[in-house]
């Protein structure tokens, strides 16, 4: 008979383990997860959103165990899916997705290439399953293997790794119904019962993928506009964006300019046993009590800030629709970064603010990663694809990767809200001004 | 070269537009083989047969920045797998200015011989393509990349993939025409 065990979770009712993965659950690598917030500091804008990386591996756990049940065949590949979706996040640092592109910046580029496709935390999450002593002791040399490949897409057919990621993944399935649970902003909620019983294995020349029946087209639907709302309502909230870049800002300062040693230790993965055990070491609430301690250091100083919920303010937002100039469009938003940088030096220098407080961040999306357009959709008697089917999926995709442009600034708005816009305004032509001049250094261009 | 950089010139060396996002899907794939280099699109095998969400996520970028304008026909189903909808991509006036400065570029010259060699091979149409770019995948898998006709349709229905011998023989044609093969 086999050692069931239960765990009562808030979005699904009570989740299912096995001893086997009770085990897992007990190992300290994923009892750190506890300590990792899903939303870094989201918690500043909605006071619920405090849920853990732990709570969310648990919800697309039992999410993919409910996959794995419905679609696949072999029982070695449904355990399989249960723990490569169990441990998926075991990689993530403090603050989570904000400790990426420091990491990232830092790392060595021999064990971590930019072009891969991995995230860091992805090759991190790898080096754990793969080395850690305590999962070792719970899974064979070959599950680990076949984990890692699983969660990579270098294990069988697609659609495994379509249940673990992919564009409708137990993952997204799990953080869009949690996240809108935990803020409260109801916009996430989809039929996760009716996506689950509609989604069909199809195979497509020699591979085996995800798609879906057409009874399942609206809920897929409803899941698409799910992860639209709560891009812009949550996961794109302004001041979400804010704390996220001066979570960022203060680490690299803390590193660049305090040149604090374990700090930059800590964001400089080096492919060595001794870094991730000194990673695993670290959560959320660690690094801000380690921060909060260097004195006279640039880093404290933010972390300050976000301690006392003192945060910057956005002074400039533009679109597309603000650059009449092609090029000058071209180079604010298909651009490279490299003109940031200076941009920020220049703004700090016209209004006065400590350069190190200044913030451009551009609100962009991959290009790469795949969307639900190619999820194939099982009719009676033909197949087609879901952005064909779909009467909604383009226009909300389309919307989905408009392009922002901020710059954060620690500002305080003296006066009423005649005088704010009036501030606005001032730094909305001055900055235009400063990127038409970088975009096109030989002649200044007209203002929008 | 970046994917918008790239996809801009492809668009403007084949007229200035791409009938069906199919097409341009498989164009970009054949004249990234032509060129050696994939620009960041890394295509996946699919459905279609080669695909990138770079491309697609490319194209919806270059339509909200205005460089690209989409519009779209309705062809009914035409036979059970490929697109009912056809969605075409011009330059706009603004993408034409950009491509102003990157006519400019050796790397727009590279793309543009490419693109030229892809037209005069027939400008196949995406359904041609679609079939060439699944007998290339077939002549690349197989080892020593050889594959006599009767062989390539063996192999297509081994893949579920219902191809006439016609069509081979036109995607066989295509293929060499380019240089990604060679008929003896």
């Amino acid at each position: 008979m086999q050692d069931y065990l239960e765990i009562r979770d808030p979005v699904h009712g009570f989740i299912y383990r096995e001893s086997h993965e009770r085990d897992l659950i007990d190992t300290k690598v994923f009892q750190r997860l506890r300590s990792l917030h899903q939303l870094a500091l989201a918690h500043l804008v909605y006071p619920g959103a405090t849920h853990t990386r732990f709570d969310h591996s648990l919800g697309a756990f039992h999410i993919a165990g409910g996959l794995a049940k419905t679609l696949v065949q072999s029982e070695t590949e449904r355990r399989l899916i249960r723990l490569a979706t169990l441990l998926h996040d075991v990689g993530h640092g403090p603050f989570s997705h904000v400790s990426e592109p420091i990491l990232q910046a830092h790392s060595s580029k021999t064990v971590f290439v930019e072009e891969q496709e991995s995230k860091i935390h992805e090759v991190i999450t790898a080096k754990i399953i793969l080395e850690n002593a305590e999962l070792r002791e719970h899974l064979s040399d070959r599950e680990r293997q076949n984990i890692v490949g699983l969660l990579s897409g270098k294990f069988g057919h697609s659609f495994l790794h379509d249940i673990v990621s992919g564009p409708i993944d137990a993952d997204k399935q799990d953080y869009l119904l949690r996240d809108s649970y935990f803020t409260g902003v109801k916009y996430g909620i989809y039929d996760q019962d009716r996506l689950r019983n509609t989604l069909r294995v199809y195979e497509d020349n020699d591979d085996l993928v995800l798609a879906i029946s057409i009874d399942g087209l609206h809920t897929l639907e409803q899941f698409v506009l799910a992860k639209y709302y709560m891009t812009t309502q949550v996961y794109r909230h302004r001041i979400r964006l804010i704390t996220d870049c001066m979570i960022e800002r203060a680490i690299s300062l803390g590193i660049e300019q305090d040149k604090i040693g374990w700090l930059k230790a800590l964001y400089s993965y080096d492919g060595t046993d001794e870094f991730i055990q000194e990673y695993l070491q670290w959560n959320d609430e660690r690094l801000t009590n380690e921060v909060l301690h260097q004195k006279d250091s640039l880093v404290k100083d933010l972390f300050d800030r976000l301690r006392k919920r003192h945060l910057f303010k956005c002074i400039f937002d533009v679109d597309q629709n603000d650059f009449p100039d092609p090029s000058t469009r071209s180079f604010v938003f298909a651009g490279s970064k490299d003109f940031y940088k200076p941009l920020e030096e220049q703004v700090a220098k016209q209004f006065g603010f400590d350069q190190n407080h200044v913030i451009a961040y551009g609100v962009t999306f991959n290009s790469a990663t795949k969307t639900e357009s190619q999820v194939p959709v099982l009719h009676k008697t033909k197949t087609t694809l879901f952005d064909d089917e779909s009467a909604l999926f383009k226009s909300v995709d389309q919307k989905i990767r408009e392009q922002h442009f901020h710059i954060y600034a620690p500002v305080e708005y003296k006066g009423d809200e005649k005088q704010k816009r009036k501030k606005h305004r001032e730094y909305k032509e001055a900055i235009l001004k400063m990127i038409q001049t970088l975009a096109n250094p030989q002649h200044e261009l007209p203002l929008a | 070269m970046k994917p918008t950089d790239f996809l801009l010139c492809l668009i403007d060396a084949s007229g200035g537009k791409v009938q069906g996002r199919t097409l341009l899907q498989k164009r970009a794939f054949f004249v990234t083989e032509l060129i050696g280099e994939d620009f960041g699109l890394k295509f996946d095998a699919h459905y279609y047969g080669p695909y990138s969400p770079t491309v697609e996520g490319t194209t919806t970028q270059l339509k909200n920045l205005g460089f690209l304008q989409e519009s779209n026909t309705g062809f009914g189903i035409l036979s059970e797998g490929f697109e009912v909808r056809r969605y075409d991509y011009s330059l706009t006036e603004d993408g034409q200015k950009l491509l102003e400065r990157l006519r400019a570029s050796p790397e727009y010259g590279i793309v543009k011989g490419a693109t030229d060699r892809v037209l005069a091979a027939g400008n196949p149409n995406y359904v041609e393509l679609s079939i060439a770019a699944k007998a290339y995948f077939l002549l690349k898998k197989k080892e020593g990349g050889s594959m006599s006709v009767a062989e390539l349709i063996k192999q297509a229905e081994k893949y579920n993939w219902s191809i006439s011998p016609e069509s081979i023989h036109r995607a066989v044609g295509f293929l060499s025409s380019v240089g990604l093969a060679t008929e003896r």
